[in-house]
Formats: structure tokens, C-alpha cells, sequence
């Protein structure tokens, strides 16, 4: 036997020796880990480098909301569902108070619809870029993130010049807007409309936007690391997402046209000409062109809205003690995470008998146990992260 | 809760039925539901217990309601522990509700179940819909159903050891049992106002959501 042959042999053995021990290893990430937007355990059984089965731990977020609803008045449990998705408080508040309303029969004025179309608008904005911010990071980018969140400062300032919150706006009230608002730092005096320099300033803020999205077009689309990490990665069939109620950008990803803003009338979304961005594939890189798409969209949205918004009141005329007949009712919209909803039983008092919250994010990830069978495990990061969840939208 | 046929054509304009009541109408009888109603634009779908997963798979598979909302809950009670209870008199149940609903038109149906409040189980809707999972899980913990079949029916939010079914009616707010609500003793009044949040102290000590006096509202 030479040397050669001799080798080899000892090779095939040891090979042999190896495959023999493959003990599945159980992998623990999170609850802290800057990919899970929040309190998130992923418990991972691997093999190697493969994922072999995904269990998500949830519920480190859980703020019973559905409870404390039950004990608190309609316009308490505002300031309690703009805490649901933080990152975009002022979108939470508008199905809510479409569906009082509706059990309610009041009929919002035109203008205070537009103004909660502006800023939904821009919350979806602020979230789509939170996004667009963290994404890359997550894969190892760390410049989009200034650009993200530069852009996102001057949506922010733009809400809080009306709303006074940047977060938490806590501005809709049932039958309209605060009709106080807009007072801002600057100005004492509290005005009974936008703020002065809002339109223009919004005009303003969405022309540099789009620009930027060009400028994320250049620096991260066309980035060849960036694409080898998240094309044909985690890839959602239409059907699969349906099945698990996934929605908004990350069933649109998926190739279904699907947009609650084109099919139901919470806001004059039919005054407005805009499209649904849809991907082809469903993979981590359609979830990402979608977002991008989506951002420009709401931005040629708010640039109609501003031009066409109407003048008028900013609330209807609704009783100071808000009672709210009995009945119940659901109303659900497009959400920048994606169809939330709530489901209100009233028995006629100041408060819900029951409210169920119908949240964007926790079916969305909900699916992930699935999509992450088999799949590498740096993979886990760069799905997950595409999927764009918060947990206090998962959780409640 | 759910109105009769009857009741909802009866206060229909003399047009005749909505494209929505025909919808619902016709979506009730491809499922052989009890009854259906509109009511503020809301599709609900009332069937028979045993007949909840055949009538699902007839939603999914004949009338393109491939899309899964949500499942959850209504606890109807007389007897409750935070909140008001209802004014008039209710059937002590438990109503599970699931909506489902098509990605073309955008319709969205919620069919709806009512189950005993001793003993609440439910086939599972997991071999219809994979998102059931979870809700069916939230909603068993919540509100003790058992999800017949179902592979996996542990705790979701609430950890493994916790006693008790939150979103139950007779179940009380614990925070506000365990820490006493503060009222507004501890918080400074405004000038202007002072006088007033010194009134009633007795009332204001209260714990929201307990007492029956000062539910919080």
C-alpha cells in the first residue's frame, strides 16, 4: 500500500467517523438580539449549518390589551392602540376609530379624512423606513441606515408638527381630528387647524424622498452582497400566505394584488391615484423592492392629498359622553405591517364589551416556522428581517 | 347577537336586498348556516357546532375564502368581573368567531360558533387553515376552548405555569387586585383644579376595572 493509498483510507474512515456524529444542536436567539425587533426567542434545532425545525417563543410583549380594553372608554383605548405597532402609532388609531364610528353612524368631515389620510400616509412612510433602515443592517450594511433614518427625522417632524407626538400621536378622535391640534413648540397659541407650513413642508419632505429613493435604488438594490444574501432567499408562496393570513407588503411580495386601501372606504384612498407594488418571486428581495415601491407610492399620495385636501371642519358633532350603540362590528385597513383590524362587540355603554385586535405582524410571522425549514442558518436573519415585524404588534 | 334573515331585510330600503345581504345570503346557504347577517357592513355567518370544519372547507374551497383572518372569542356573561355587564340579560356562552375572506374582491367573512362555557371544545381548523395554529392556541388559553386535534395546543403568550383563562369575563384585571390603583391622590392637580380632585377620595382610590361602583369608565 503507498503512501497515497494508505491516506486515503485514513481519510474515508475519518470521513465516515464524522458523519456518524451529526447530533442535532438546539440554537437560541433572542429574546435580545438586534434582529427581532423586540423580545423575540427563536429556539432552532440545526444540523451543521441547516436549519432543521424553528420553534418562535412569543409573548414577552404581551400587554393584554384585549383585557384593559374592556375597562376603559372609546377614547381611552386610543392612546392604548397606538402603542400596538410604535412604529407607526398614528396608522393604528384610524381602523379604530372607523369602526366606532360606523357603529356610531357618524359621518367624518371630508377634511379630517384627508388629514388622517396624510398622516397614515406617512406613518406607513416612517415605517416602511424603520425598514429600510434595519434590513440592511441586519445583513452587515450599515450606511442606508442614516439615509433611512434622515429621511424618516423629517417625516417625524412633519407628524409631530400636527399631532404634537412623534410616536404616539394619540390625535384621532372619534367623529374627526383633535380640533386643537397643530399647536406645536413654536406656537402658543393653539390653532384650530394644520399647523401653518404643513402642505409645503409635506410637498417639500416628499420630493427629497423620492430622491432618496433613488439614492437607496443605487446603494442597496444594486449592491451585489446585498442581493446574494436575499435573492431567492425564504421564498412565500401566494398560497402559503394566504393560508396564514400574511398580508400587506409581504403577501403583495408574493404576487397577489391584494390592498385594503383599494377595496374599503375608511379613507378617501378613491380620491387618489396610486398602484399596488406586487413582487414575482415572494423572496426576501421582493419583500424589500415592495417596501421601497410602497414609499414612493405614499409619497405621490400625499402629494395629491396636500393639493386636493379640502376645507372644512375637522370633527362631526358627536356627544361630549361618547356612548356607542350596541352592535358589533369589524373594520380593517392597510396597515405598513400589513391588515389590521378590529373586531368591536358594543352593548351600548362608554366602553367595548369586547375589542379584538386583529394584528398585521403576528400572523405574519407566524408562517416563519415554515419558511425557515431547511434553510441555512445566516438565512434565519436575513428572512426574518425581511418580514418586518414589531412585537408589540405580535404580541398585544 | 346575530340577526335572523327576517331581521335584516325587514329594515332594508324598499330596493330590496344588498349586494352584500344577497353575498352573505347565498354564502349562508352554500354552508347550510343557521342564520347570517350584515349588520354595519360586518358578513357573520352563524353555523352549528358540528358542522364548524365542514363548513370552513366549503368557504375555502368553493367559495375562494382562502385568506385567514383571524380566530377568536366573545365570552357572553351576565356574571362579570371588570367591565359592565351586559344590559340586558345574555345566553351564557362562549361565541368563537373566525373570519376568512377572498384577495380579489376583498370580502371577509366571519363565521361564528357558540359553545358551552363548561367544557368549550372545538374541532380544530388546522387541516383547513395552517394559520389557525396560533389563533386557535391564543384562544384556548384565553378562554379555555379545547381545540379537538389540534398538534400542538400549548400556551402561546402565557407561561406554561399560569392558572386562570385572561379574556373570561369572571377572570379580574390582576394588576389592579395585586398594586392598588393609584387615582389621582399622588399625581399634582393643576392650579385651577385642585379643588375638584380632592372631592370624592374615596372614589378616586378605587381600583379601575374592580369595583362595581367606579368601573373605571
Amino acid at each position: 500500500m503507498t503512501i497515497e493509498q494508505e491516506a486515503l483510507k485514513h481519510f474515508s474512515e475519518v470521513s465516515v467517523a464524522v458523519e456518524l456524529q451529526t447530533p442535532d444542536m438546539t440554537l437560541n436567539i433572542g429574546p435580545q438580539h438586534p434582529s427581532t425587533h423586540g423580545v423575540l426567542r427563536i429556539v432552532a434545532k440545526v444540523d451543521g449549518e441547516r436549519v432543521s425545525d424553528v420553534t418562535p417563543v412569543i409573548g414577552y410583549m404581551h400587554r393584554g390589551y384585549e383585557k384593559i380594553a374592556e375597562v376603559r372608554t372609546y377614547p381611552q383605548i386610543t392612546a392604548l392602540v397606538n402603542r400596538i405597532d410604535w412604529v407607526s402609532g398614528f396608522a393604528n388609531e384610524v381602523p379604530f376609530m372607523a369602526a366606532a364610528e360606523k357603529l356610531m353612524e357618524i359621518e367624518v368631515p371630508e377634511r379630517a379624512r384627508y388629514i388622517r389620510m396624510i398622516l397614515t400616509e406617512m406613518a406607513r412612510i416612517s415605517s416602511h423606513l424603520m425598514f429600510m433602515a434595519s434590513y440592511p443592517l441586519e445583513l452587515g450594511a450599515t450606511t442606508p441606515l442614516m439615509f433611512a433614518l434622515r429621511e424618516r427625522e423629517r417625516v417625524l417632524d412633519l407628524i409631530e408638527s400636527v399631532t404634537g407626538g412623534r410616536f404616539h400621536p394619540n390625535f384621532n378622535r372619534i367623529g374627526g381630528v383633535q380640533p386643537n391640534a397643530g399647536a406645536g413648540p413654536t406656537q402658543k397659541k393653539a390653532v384650530q387647524d394644520l399647523p401653518r407650513g404643513f402642505l409645503q413642508g409635506a410637498r417639500d419632505a416628499m420630493d427629497s424622498l423620492l430622491k432618496t429613493c433613488v439614492e437607496f435604488d443605487e446603494l442597496v438594490t444594486g449592491n451585489e452582497i446585498f442581493l446574494a444574501r436575499c435573492k431567492g432567499v425564504g421564498i412565500l408562496s401566494p398560497e402559503l400566505a394566504a393560508d396564514f393570513g400574511v398580508s400587506g407588503p409581504n403577501l403583495r411580495a408574493s404576487g397577489v394584488a391584494f390592498d385594503l386601501r383599494k377595496h374599503t372606504d375608511y379613507l378617501p384612498y378613491d380620491k387618489v391615484q396610486f398602484e399596488v407594488a406586487t413582487g414575482t418571486v415572494g423572496d426576501s428581495l421582493d419583500r424589500w423592492l415592495v417596501r421601497l415601491e410602497e414609499i414612493r407610492q405614499s409619497a405621490y399620495i400625499i402629494q395629491q392629498a396636500v393639493d386636493q385636501i379640502p376645507s372644512g371642519p375637522l370633527q362631526a358633532k358627536v356627544p361630549k359622553i361618547i356612548k356607542v350603540p350596541k352592535g358589533e362590528v369589524y373594520v380593517r385597513a392597510e396597515n405598513p405591517k400589513g391588515e389590521m383590524g378590529y373586531y368591536i362587540v358594543s352593548d351600548g355603554g362608554q366602553g367595548p364589551y369586547r375589542l379584538k385586535i386583529r394584528s398585521a405582524s403576528y400572523s405574519n410571522i407566524s408562517v416563519i416556522p415554515i419558511l425557515l425549514e431547511g434553510v441555512l442558518v445566516p438565512d434565519i436573519i436575513a428572512i426574518m428581517g425581511s418580514f418586518d415585524f414589531v412585537l408589540g404588534d405580535v404580541d398585544r | 347577537m346575530t340577526a335572523s334573515p327576517s331581521d335584516t331585510t325587514a329594515t332594508e330600503e324598499p330596493t330590496g336586498p344588498s349586494a352584500l345581504d344577497s353575498y352573505a345570503e347565498s354564502v349562508a346557504k352554500s354552508v347550510g348556516a343557521l342564520s347570517w347577517s350584515t349588520n354595519f357592513d360586518t358578513v357573520k355567518v352563524l353555523v352549528a357546532t358540528d358542522k364548524w370544519t365542514s363548513s370552513l372547507r366549503t368557504a375555502k374551497n368553493e367559495l375562494g375564502l382562502i385568506f385567514f383572518s383571524f380566530l377568536s372569542a366573545i365570552h357572553w356573561s351576565n356574571d362579570v368581573e371588570v367591565g359592565d355587564a351586559p344590559t340586558e340579560p345574555v345566553d351564557e356562552r362562549l361565541e368563537v368567531l373566525a373570519a376568512v375572506g377572498d384577495l380579489i374582491e376583498g370580502r371577509l367573512v366571519h363565521f361564528s360558533t357558540s359553545l358551552p362555557v363548561n367544557g368549550a371544545a372545538l374541532a380544530t381548523l388546522t387541516g383547513i387553515y395552517g394559520g389557525a395554529n396560533w389563533h386557535e392556541r391564543e384562544a384556548a388559553e384565553m378562554f379555555a376552548i379545547d381545540f379537538i386535534g389540534h398538534p400542538n395546543l400549548e400556551k402561546l403568550y402565557l407561561p406554561s405555569e399560569f392558572e386562570g383563562h385572561p379574556l373570561r369575563k369572571s377572570f379580574p384585571l390582576l394588576s389592579r387586585e395585586v398594586k392598588p390603583w393609584p387615582g389621582k391622590v399622588d399625581v399634582e392637580g393643576m392650579p385651577e383644579t385642585d379643588e375638584d380632585a380632592t372631592q370624592d377620595p374615596a372614589a378616586e382610590t378605587m381600583p379601575s376595572g374592580v369595583s362595581t361602583e367606579n368601573p373605571g369608565k
